[in-house]
């Protein structure tokens, strides 16, 4: 976790929960990984999906609100 | 508290005080505007011919110097500049889905492509509705649907694959067949348009099923028609297929439903105001109406990143009021009676305002009733005619003398007095629909 995160509050201003901080983090490092281009197809498509669940998660939780557009 | 015991699909964001709800509506408009101006060359004109820049939205009130957008300007924009237009957001190549409008107006339809994010969240708004209305992992959910280009149900279908529902896709199956697999399979929830869930019902009946008893329908889920919301609508299916049943509405233009009705049912739908923006407006004037006023809606949408979405109007009459009629702790606003028609579909007969949703709950109210038909025409080129044609179930052929002069008056005193011609037909004469019902023809000159 990075002191960031430990500072970081929600869209509506709240700090952010341990369960908060650890859906950003899986979204992230899913957003990541899904950006690869060196993975199997297996991995990519798979991931991509994840993402975009952790996004859903993220989002409507107002933790971030990101292009809803761009994968 | 387990997940399955909340009934709320987002406590956080459903129940959110209104400050904090305007707060965060704010703060995603200014980032849809910053959006739509960078990335679509269709905002950017309307935005620079209504001289707005992104830094203008400072408050939510700056939302009304955005200019609106309407279905004519999308349908111009497709026809200049084929398939898309110019306001995608995206490459096509980033879209996984491809749908278009019903059409049912007989205009050209919209083009709408949505990426996996907007797939995504178009499933994620249908699990706000189901949620709230009560629909759990552990359901049964029959989608009555034909699964083509029209986006119907498609988000409800993977909304419920979401929540971890079994979920049957019926495809091009018969009425019958699909019956039957409601009963063999245990079916706990049906999703269906109100026309649908009735004919079903019918069907039922026909083949000698008794879906109260036979089956174990606990919910009827119903969208894409103005009936859903209508009580006696309601209660006919309701008493036909012995679960209770709730209104959803939404439209292809935004991938999903913006509203629901909670398991508290207080007589209206929930806005799903987290994702949502819903304005009410004179339709002439463009003014904001009040609570319990009639009105335009008018949506922002804060989901679909492809197409963004913003001050659209939708034509759809509505009647906001707050969302302290419900008791179920939600602050989404609520659209009393649903989508109370279309703001284009008032016909004037004889200096009679009639609207066919009105017409609809009158005649509804008569459960002899299997089908009818509202048809206008126009008498020796002079005098508009209204008849309601009527079908009536098998066995209340008897009641018809007594339906006639009880149907008629009934419409009389719910329109000004004005007299409308009854007509019986004989059974299975009028059409039957599995989408959107055509039930109004005017067949007066268009000039």
């Amino acid at each position: 976790m990075t002191s960031q995160d430990t500072d970081a509050r929600d869209l509506l201003g709240n700090a952010l929960s341990a369960d908060d901080r650890e859906l950003l983090d899986l979204y992230r490092r899913l957003h990541a990984l899904s950006r690869r281009d060196d993975l199997p197809p297996v991995a990519t498509a798979n991931v991509k999906q994840a993402m975009v669940l952790l996004w859903n998660a993220c989002n409507d939780l107002a933790l971030l609100h990101e292009e809803p557009g761009c994968d | 508290m387990a997940a399955t015991e909340s009934i709320y699909y987002n406590p956080k964001t459903e129940t959110l005080a209104k400050d904090q709800l305007r707060a965060l509506q704010l703060l995603k408009l200014q980032r849809l505007v910053e959006r739509s101006w960078h990335h679509s060359p269709f905002h950017r004109r309307l935005y620079e011919k209504a001289g707005v820049t992104p830094d203008k939205i400072k408050t939510l009130d700056d939302i009304r110097r955005l200019p609106f957008m309407t279905r004519e300007d999308w349908m111009a924009c497709q026809a200049e500049k084929p398939l898309f237009g110019d306001m995608i957001t995206r490459p096509e190549q980033d879209a996984i889905r491809y749908h278009l409008t019903s059409g049912t107006s007989g205009r050209q339809p919209l083009r709408v492509l949505d990426s996996r994010k907007d797939w995504s969240w178009i499933a994620d708004m249908w699990c706000y509705g189901f949620w709230g209305f009560g629909i759990r992992p552990s359901d049964k959910v029959f989608f009555a649907f034909s699964y083509g280009s029209f986006i119907g149900f498609w988000g409800a279908h993977y909304c419920c694959e979401k929540l971890g529902c079994l979920t049957l896709a019926s495809g091009n199956m018969t009425t019958e067949q699909r019956v039957k697999q409601i009963v063999e399979m245990g079916v706990t929830v049906v999703c269906a348009t109100p026309t649908y869930a009735l004919r079903m019902g019918q069907t039922a009946e026909k083949m000698g099923i008794d879906l109260r008893k036979d089956g174990r329908v606990r919910r009827v889920v119903v969208s894409g028609e103005p009936a859903g919301s209508i009580p006696a609508v309601k209660k006919m299916i309701e008493e036909m297929w012995g679960g209770k049943c709730g209104d959803t509405a939404g439209m292809t233009e935004i991938g999903t439903i913006m509203i629901f009705e909670c398991d508290h049912q207080p007589g209206g739908p929930h806005i799903i105001e987290d994702h949502f923006i819903e304005e009410v407006l004179d339709p002439d004037s463009g003014e904001p109406m009040g609570y319990g006023e009639r009105g335009e809606r008018v949506v922002t949408s804060f989901g679909r990143g492809f197409i963004p979405l913003l001050r659209y109007k939708t034509k759809d009459l509505v009647c906001k009021v707050p969302h302290t009629r419900c008791t179920c702790g939600r602050t989404g606003d609520i659209y009393e009676g649903g989508i109370l028609g279309r703001v284009d579909d008032m016909k004037l007969i004889r200096g009679t305002n009639v609207y066919p949703r009105a017409v609809e709950a009158v005649v509804r109210e008569h459960s002899e009733v299997e089908e009818f038909q509202i048809v206008i025409d126009r008498k020796d080129n002079v005098q508009d005619e209204i008849t309601v044609k009527v079908e009536l179930k098998p066995d209340q052929t008897e009641c018809w003398p007594r339906l006639q002069a009880q149907l008629g008056k009934d419409l009389a005193d719910a329109h000004e007095g004005l007299r409308f011609n009854l007509e019986l037909c004989k059974q299975g004469e009028l059409p039957r629909f599995e989408l959107k019902a055509k039930r109004l023809q005017d067949l007066r000159p268009q000039y």
